[in-house]
Order: structure tokens, then sequence, then C-alpha cells
């Protein structure tokens, strides 16, 4: 009676390891692939080119920012994963998807071997959050799924509230031309 | 005990202890009792869901089922029992705390007088007392798990 037996392979044993930049959100670590991630900017540094985005939809979202013509939504991590609000210092802007993350903290890269699946105990939002677990230093990491933060439709509802902000603006200029 | 629990048969029984009161499952799904492991939490929404723990390389799941059978979580747990849930997508291991030692019986199963709820497979008769032998798979996927559980686990600690 062996149960690890039948279960089927459930850690996905990369041939070369991942490069992962771990960081914190209301002291709660995560992993994220580096290759994921385009830029890490103080909040500091983005005040000046982040705009706030009036919609009541979608709460983890409360600006946009404007890099190299794309617009991204930035997302406050701890909204997302219903952690406590904290003040977020840094933000990881994402590659390949008009995603800015908010965290708290990074706290270092690490080289990852092995990825396990999520444990089909697991049946909530968390398996869209989450490529899987990971196991540093004696402690159980969530692995960040890029595409988690924000779904298809929550991007179709930014775009409009978006486009909807902009709209008057638009408006005033062409009366002004 | 994981030697004994290999050599059961068909009405072998592990009797577990939450809080003052005791439960049966079935052995044949019983692996081991594992020692008080630490706790890994992370955010998730998986009601009954308390986090996971690591035994033997493999990370597993942690059910507080004490929510469902006690309506309370269970303060105070010593081991975990490592028992088998079936998905459609095949079994897993999954950790159940438990608050004392776990003893393995054989006996007769009788069918449960009150037949309405799922999770409940029938009861044993030991040392006159009557236990509730435990369906895992309904407990775990029962309405009662679902209204009893805490709405959002991963705050704990």
């Amino acid at each position: 009676m062996k149960i690890a037996a039948q279960e089927k392979g459930k850690t996905r044993r990369a041939r070369h390891s991942e490069q992962m930049i771990l960081f914190a959100v209301a002291n709660r670590m995560f992993a994220i692939a580096a290759a994921a991630v385009q830029e890490i900017r103080s909040t500091d540094s983005l005040a000046v080119s982040a705009n706030e985005i009036e919609q009541s939809e979608i709460l983890k979202v409360r600006h946009t920012l404007e890099r190299s013509h794309q617009t991204y939504y930035v997302v406050n991590a701890g909204a997302h994963f219903g952690l406590p609000v904290t003040r977020p210092t840094l933000v990881l802007i994402l590659r390949q998807l008009r995603v800015a993350v908010l965290v708290d903290r990074i706290e270092r890269m690490v080289d990852v071997a092995a990825i396990h699946s999520l444990p089909l105990a697991f049946a909530g939002e968390e398996r869209r959050w989450y490529r899987g677990l990971t196991y540093i230093d004696d402690h159980v990491i969530p692995v960040i799924q890029p595409s988690g933060f924000l779904t298809t439709e929550e991007f179709r509802r930014l775009d409009r509230a978006t486009n909807a902000n902009s709209a008057p603006h638009d408006l005033e200029g062409a009366f002004q031309a | 005990m994981i030697a004994e629990i290999q050599n059961a048969d068909a009405n072998s029984y592990v009797l577990l202890h939450l809080a003052n009161r005791r439960f049966a499952l079935p052995s044949a799904i019983v692996s081991e009792l594992a020692p008080p492991v630490r706790l890994h939490t992370f955010p998730h929404t998986s009601s009954l869901v308390s986090g996971v723990i690591v035994r033997r390389g493999r990370i597993v799941p942690v059910y507080d089922v004490a929510s469902i059978l006690l309506g309370r979580t269970s303060p105070v747990h010593r081991f975990y029992l490592i028992a088998r849930r079936t998905f459609s997508d095949g079994p897993e291991s999954s950790a159940i705390p438990v608050s004392g030692e776990c003893e393995l019986v054989t006996a007769e199963l009788q069918e449960a007088s009150d037949n309405t709820l799922p999770h409940i497979s029938g009861r044993l008769l030991v040392d006159d007392e009557s236990i509730e032998v435990l369906n895992f798979d309904a407990l775990l996927a029962s309405d009662l798990a679902r209204h009893n559980a805490p709405l959002r686990a991963e705050t704990r600690p």
C-alpha cells in the first residue's frame, strides 16, 4: 500500500534549473521566473509615469503605467492574493504581458531545479495563480503564473475603463483643435 | 504502524482522535502516521485546506477535517495521518491533523443508523463505543465541508 507509487509523477524536474526571483508581499514569499520579468523599479521612480484609473470593478488595479507606447495595468499583489494591506516599494514589470505587479520587496534570486505540481486539493483561484510549488531552504514557496494576475475578461474590463477615461480628453482636444 | 496497515484486511480500520472524539478510516487508504512536521501556508481559496507538509520529498496537502466533523478547528494536534484521497485525475496523498495516537482495529462495519450523511459509511463497535467510519472522499467533497470550512485558509501563520 504505497500511495506514492500509485501517484503519477508530480514533480517537474527541469533539465536545467530555472532562475527565479523571490519576492515578498505581506511577509509571504513567492517565486517568479526571472525570464518573466522585464524590469524591476521602485514605486517612487515610477510615480510620475503612473496614472490613476477610475474603475471600481477590479479593485486590485488602481493605476496604469505607460512603457514603450503600451499601457500596463498595475496589480497590487497583496490585493490579488487577499493579503493584508501593505506599502509596496517595488514594481515588477512583466514581459509579454501588459501587467506590472506591486510587491513589498525582493528577497533574492535562486536557481530552482524542480517545481512540484499544485496538489489537486487546491481547487480554487490558486490553480490560475500558481505554476506549482517549490521547496527552498525548508520553505514551500508558490511559483507564480504570470498570466494569472489578470484574466482576459479583466483585461477587457480594464481596457474599456481606460478608454472611457481617456475619451473625454480626446474630445476636449478635438474641440480645441 | 505502517507494517500493520500493510498487512491489514478489508475489515481493518484506523481509529483516529480528533479533540476528544474518535473516528475511523478504512486502513486500505491510510499509509502512515507522520510526526508533526512544519505546516507551510500560502495564499489560496480552497476551503478545508490549511496548508501543506513535506513528507518523504513530496508535498502533501493538509485538510482541517475537524472543522467539518467537530464544527471547529482542532486546537492541538500531535501527528498527521496520511491517507489517500481519490480525484478523477488519480489518487493524492493527504494529511489529517490528529490529536492522539492512532490505533489499528479489526471490526465488522455496521450500517449507519443515519444514512443521510454521505461522509459516514457506517459504524464500528469498539470497546462499547460506537465509532463513525468516515468516507474520506465524500467527507472532503461534501456540502458540509463547504459550509463549515473557513472561506480562506491562507491567513493562518
